[in-house]
């Protein structure tokens, strides 16, 4: 069975003082991936500017706008919709061999191979003085471990909106120990890594008609490697393996790779921005 | 070409020919004022305030110009965005972002009289070295013209540096002609009927370097009338509106000779307003002096503006 | 007979005989290559000298040949010393460093290529990781990414010494955007100027076709399905130090001299801003760094690059020269695996030497050291730009004993090199009017292109001027000379 969403992406600026020149890239298209293929894709502003798709250093897809003529306001609007299949989160083949999977972890061609998602960021990296907060269990497969580890940091972790930003550091967050989604990944990513399993952190949109914790915005989870499976999706804000109603847009280290907005404003004084995303089903 | 590197050509142009007059109105006035045959044109601070004057700056209160500063302030003071020093500056600093358009020669003539000027010391200026500091001006300006002319490909890198000189030099020539005037209307109180006496025609075309060959075409002492239809209206004399609208029209054809009829185009400004030189009488102008200096001083601003948004919006 | 003749102009040359002297031989005498030079020169008084020398520096300064200094907030204008004693290298000489220098650029550029893609060279071992992802110019942007014609490191600056026994060592391989280069030319002009005499006696290679083989490497690596590129040097600006440089590269090669704020991208092709609308551009070479050519990409605050350059880069819509990234290959922990690089992807032996590094990770290596602390130059492998270096016959017993407690703290974080005497050279001082000794070292330039590898025959030699000084960059008070390269 297939389901198709309607996904609406809003983004609002105002600044204090007039900007005469603008760039805007925006990285919130999904990916057309096996589990998902964008049908439709739109994307409209208030001022009169350039709209031109690319790409950005990770080969994701952007929209890139620029502004030559004045203004002190900009609204964006986005609107894909896109088709997904409905996956079986747990449909991949069953059989692990616990010992033959962590040699493999322990290989160092595999670790130079995954080198990008094992090492630590500055958004990944945990205080020394927690790095074995929590230790994988080589009783139990990789999968088991991660699993645990999802169900792990959504109880270490409480959500709230608010306490953290962007650039929050872990150390911050295991005091605090709340946090959005972002903050979420960044700690599942942490651990996973440390624990020699590649991990690498997801941006994209979540269909929130189940009740599931994110928020209006633009939603992130984590995808880990499976030694002799591939990636698998773990959204450790909600306890769930990531499933049907998980759109994706792109990945990548942290955060950092993946903002969803970036600009290059000339003018001076401060600025606001707003955002809002709405998830739909469509029959 | 880059339209900001076309930018830079057009204004290295204005500045050296901007230098050029500025030096040789200071010199000029100054050394003719000294023995001027009327206490007016004597008097020091008619003469400083005159100065002041062409560059934009004319005081009202004259009693408090001191010659030290003027002098100064007009030659070698880096901080009045009008002093020769200051368009030296700038010159260089446009010839150093097309450096690679110009030739090695002209580069080195620019840098070495940037050299001179940034060099010069204050004290002997203010001394004694106005006429020396104006003469060299003049004469690096020179050395500049014959290098554009002789070493730089007859292109559109040429092109623009003309444009630029030829509209600065119709600039300032219709300048130094207003400030004339204005130091007549202040001095007798009328603007239509200034200086009865000759010896203030010769300062101003002596500030134009245009004495000579007036003499040679009129052969007889300058009034007014002549001086005016001599440095506006003549075609044949280098100096003048008209010469330098030819020329401008001349460079701006060479740089698009597609866009001549267009007429939201730079050069259709440029050429209606030679047409219209070319076609004046003096007696025309001496109808209203003032208006027809005013006239000309926009209509030059406004090719200006469509220059820079026609090629160098960048 | 002939060094009495040439006493004049150096009567009062102070030979150290622990230095190996570029002009006399061990026994005072002059070295072959130099015989006819010295002749030449002994037909000169030193008068004549310091004047040639005075107006060789003017003529540097009126064609604007400079650099700015800055300091107490005024910028002061500073021409790059010129000496009027050129270093001649042989033919044979020249041969191994010429094979040698290509040699190297194109084992990095292999390397740069794998680093990029397979990572074999790390996968088996030869290559520690950590070199790598620990390096701040690893760009995981361009991990998998093909550049045009498969050329990274088209343009690199290799810095080799001559030590005391006579030898050529690579210091280091400069491959961001090694410059200098117009240098070369202008010293050669100067010379020529000044002593156009001596260029008859001997037979020297041109230095002038640098700029015909820069174009025809720049077009050589254009993007796909362009005939006929249009290539351009991108500079940061009129008050970067090395403008000059830049307008040289862009007026002898014949091609526009752009900034940042001339370009810009649309549909990810990148176009200039010209007096007649948009053209087209193909091939940039950028004398920018990695991190400032894309503010959308890197530095968000970088008013030097232009938006989306990056996303056009790999789109292959235009060829960036050098590719980004390749920073990684030329920091001093790769440096020295340089043999070790040009084995695993040439199965050659390296054609010049690498100073020999002792690793303190390696137990061996690591008695040796603390054994030879004062005999060594400790260097740590993650610090640039000279910092927390120490040269061992300078420090004291305590500060020895504070650098082996240190090692032994941290054994991984040091390397250990033999120190290094350059060569010394006769340089003419301003300040005594005389030749005196002092060291030097040779910088050349390897152009790599699609089917293309140049090697500038000449160089820079760059002179530390104060005495004793081994530290030859500019902004140290170095200064330089011509460089000859002999036909035969």
């Amino acid at each position: 069975m297939s389901l198709h969403y309607r996904i609406k992406y809003k983004s609002k600026n105002t600044y204090e003082n007039p900007v005469s020149e603008a760039y805007w890239q925006f990285l919130v298209t999904p990916e057309n991936n096996e589990t998902q293929e964008v049908l439709y894709s739109n994307f409209r502003t208030t001022v009169d500017a350039r709209i031109e798709n690319s790409i950005n250093g990770y080969n994701f897809e952007t929209t890139r706008i620029h502004c030559k003529k004045p203004f002190d306001k900009i609204c964006f609007e986005a609107e894909f919709r896109l088709h997904k299949k409905d996956i079986n989160p747990f449909g991949f083949s069953p059989i692990f061999n616990n010992l033959l999977d962590y040699n493999l972890t322990e290989n160092h061609s595999f670790k130079v191979e995954f080198d990008n998602f094992l090492k630590h960021t500055e958004l990944t990296k945990l205080p020394e003085n927690i790095k074995t907060i929590h230790k994988f269990n080589k009783e139990f497969t990789v999968f088991e471990n991660l699993n645990n580890l999802n169900n792990w940091v959504y109880n270490y972790l409480q959500f709230k909106i608010g306490v953290t930003k962007v650039n929050t550091l872990l150390k911050e967050i295991v005091v605090s120990k709340q946090g959005v989604c972002q903050d979420f990944s960044h700690l599942f990513c942490a651990i996973s890594r440390e624990n020699n399993i590649p991990a690498r952190y997801v941006s994209g949109y979540l269909h929130q008609g189940n009740g599931y914790f994110g928020d209006s915005q633009m939603h992130a989870w984590v995808e880990a490697f499976l030694p002799n499976i591939g990636w698998i999706g773990f959204d450790p804000t909600n306890n769930i393996l990531v499933n049907h109603n998980h759109i994706k847009v792109c990945h990548g280290k942290d955060y950092n790779d993946c903002p969803p907005i970036k600009g290059i404003i000339y003018a001076s004084g401060k600025n606001e921005t707003t955002h809002s995303v709405e998830v739909s089903q469509q029959q | 070409m880059l339209a900001r590197v076309a930018n830079d050509l057009f204004w290295m142009g204005r500045y050296i020919e901007r230098a050029e007059h500025t030096a040789r109105y200071l010199n000029v006035n100054y050394f003719s004022s000294l023995d001027a045959p009327n206490k007016l044109s004597q008097s020091r601070t008619f003469v400083l305030n005159s100065m002041y004057a062409l560059v934009d700056n004319r005081v009202e209160n004259t009693s408090e110009l001191k010659e030290n500063e003027v002098l100064y302030d007009i030659a070698l003071n880096p901080e009045k965005t009008y002093s020769i020093i200051k368009c030296i500056k700038s010159a260089r600093e446009n010839a150093n972002s097309s450096r690679d358009l110009i030739s090695t020669e002209f580069y080195e003539s620019i840098n070495k009289f940037y050299h001179f000027v940034i060099s010069y010391p204050k004290e002997t200026f203010v001394k004694n070295g106005l006429f020396d500091f104006t003469t060299t001006v003049t004469e690096h300006t020179a050395i500049l013209r014959a290098k554009i002319r002789g070493t730089i490909l007859h292109d559109e890198v040429y092109a623009l540096i003309m444009l630029g000189m030829n509209i600065e030099r119709a600039t300032q020539i219709t300048r130094i002609i207003k400030t004339k005037f204005d130091d007549a209307e202040r001095a007798t109180g009328g603007y239509t009927n200034p200086f009865k006496n000759s010896y203030e025609w010769t300062t101003l075309l002596k500030c134009a370097e245009s004495y000579d060959m007036m003499r040679r075409f009129y052969r007889k002492t300058p009034t007014q009338l002549i001086t005016l239809e001599f440095l506006l209206l003549n075609p044949n004399c280098p100096r003048s509106v008209t010469n330098s609208l030819n020329q401008s029209y001349k460079h701006i054809s060479q740089l698009d000779s597609l866009k001549l009829h267009n007429i939201n185009s730079s050069s259709f400004l440029i050429g209606k307003m030679r047409s219209e030189y070319e076609f004046k009488t003096i007696e025309e102008v001496q109808k209203n002096v003032r208006e027809f200096i005013e006239d000309t001083l926009n209509k030059l601003i406004k090719i200006s503006i469509k220059l820079e948004e026609e090629y160098f919006n960048y | 007979m002939k060094y009495n003749k040439s006493k004049p102009i150096f009567s009062s040359y102070q030979k150290n005989s622990n230095l190996f002297d570029e002009i006399f031989d061990e026994n005072e005498n002059v070295r072959p290559t130099y015989k006819k030079i010295l002749e030449l020169y002994s037909d000169h008084s030193i008068q004549d000298f310091a004047s040639l020398n005075e107006k060789a520096k003017a003529s540097f300064f009126n064609q604007g040949i400079t650099f700015q200094v800055y300091s107490d907030k005024k910028a002061q204008e500073k021409i790059f010393p010129f000496d009027l004693f050129p270093r001649i290298i042989e033919a044979k000489e020249w041969d191994t460093i010429e094979k040698g220098v290509i040699q190297r650029s194109k084992a990095l550029n292999l390397f740069l290529w794998d680093v990029y893609h397979d990572k074999n060279i790390i996968k088996e071992g030869i290559v520690p990781i950590d070199l790598i992802n620990t390096s701040a110019n690893y760009l995981h942007q361009m991990e998998g990414f093909d550049p045009p014609g498969g050329i990274y490191n088209h343009i690199s600056g290799t810095d080799l010494i001559k030590h005391s026994d006579g030898k050529y060592y690579v210091l280091e391989d400069n491959i961001r955007c090694p410059s200098g280069v117009s240098y070369v030319i202008c010293n050669r002009n100067a010379l020529k100027r000044a002593l156009f005499g001596v260029f008859n006696h001997y037979e020297i290679h041109t230095v002038t076709d640098y700029a015909e083989n820069l174009l025809e490497m720049l077009e050589s690596v254009k993007p796909k399905g362009v005939d006929s590129p249009n290539c351009v040097v991108i500079t940061p600006g009129v008050y970067n130090s090395a403008y000059y440089e830049h307008c040289y590269l862009a007026k002898s090669s014949g091609i526009e001299l752009v900034e940042g704020r001339d370009l810009f991208v649309e549909n990810d092709f990148v176009y200039m801003k010209t007096i007649n609308g948009p053209e087209k551009v193909d091939v940039i070479y950028r004398r920018i760094d990695d991190l400032f050519i894309d503010p959308l990409e890197f530095r968000k605050d970088s008013v030097l690059g232009v938006p989306g350059l990056f996303a056009a880069y790999k789109r292959g819509n235009v060829t960036l020269v050098n590719a980004p990234g390749t920073g990684v290959a030329d920091d001093k922990a790769i440096y020295t695996y340089m043999p070790q690089i040009i084995k695993y992807y040439l199965n050659e032996e390296p054609i010049l030497n690498n100073v020999h590094t002792y690793h303190c990770s390696k137990p061996e290596d690591l008695k040796y050291i603390l054994e030879n602390v004062d005999k060594l130059v400790i260097k740590p492998v993650d610090e640039a730009g000279g910092y927390g270096i120490s040269i061992g016959n300078r420090l004291t017993k305590e500060e020895i004993e504070k650098v082996k407690k240190a090692i032994k703290e941290n054994p991984r974080k040091y390397i250990a090199q033999p120190i290094m005497s350059l060569s010394v050279h006769a340089t003419y001082i301003d300040e005594t009017s005389s030749f005196e000794q002092r060291h030097v070292d040779l910088r050349t330039y390897t152009l790599l292109g699609q089917d293309k590898e140049f090697v500038l025959k000449g160089g820079l030699t760059r002179v530390a001027l104060q005495k004793g000084n081994l530290i030859v960059n500019s902004s140290q008070g170095g200064g330089s000379k011509d460089t000859w390269v002999l036909k035969k």
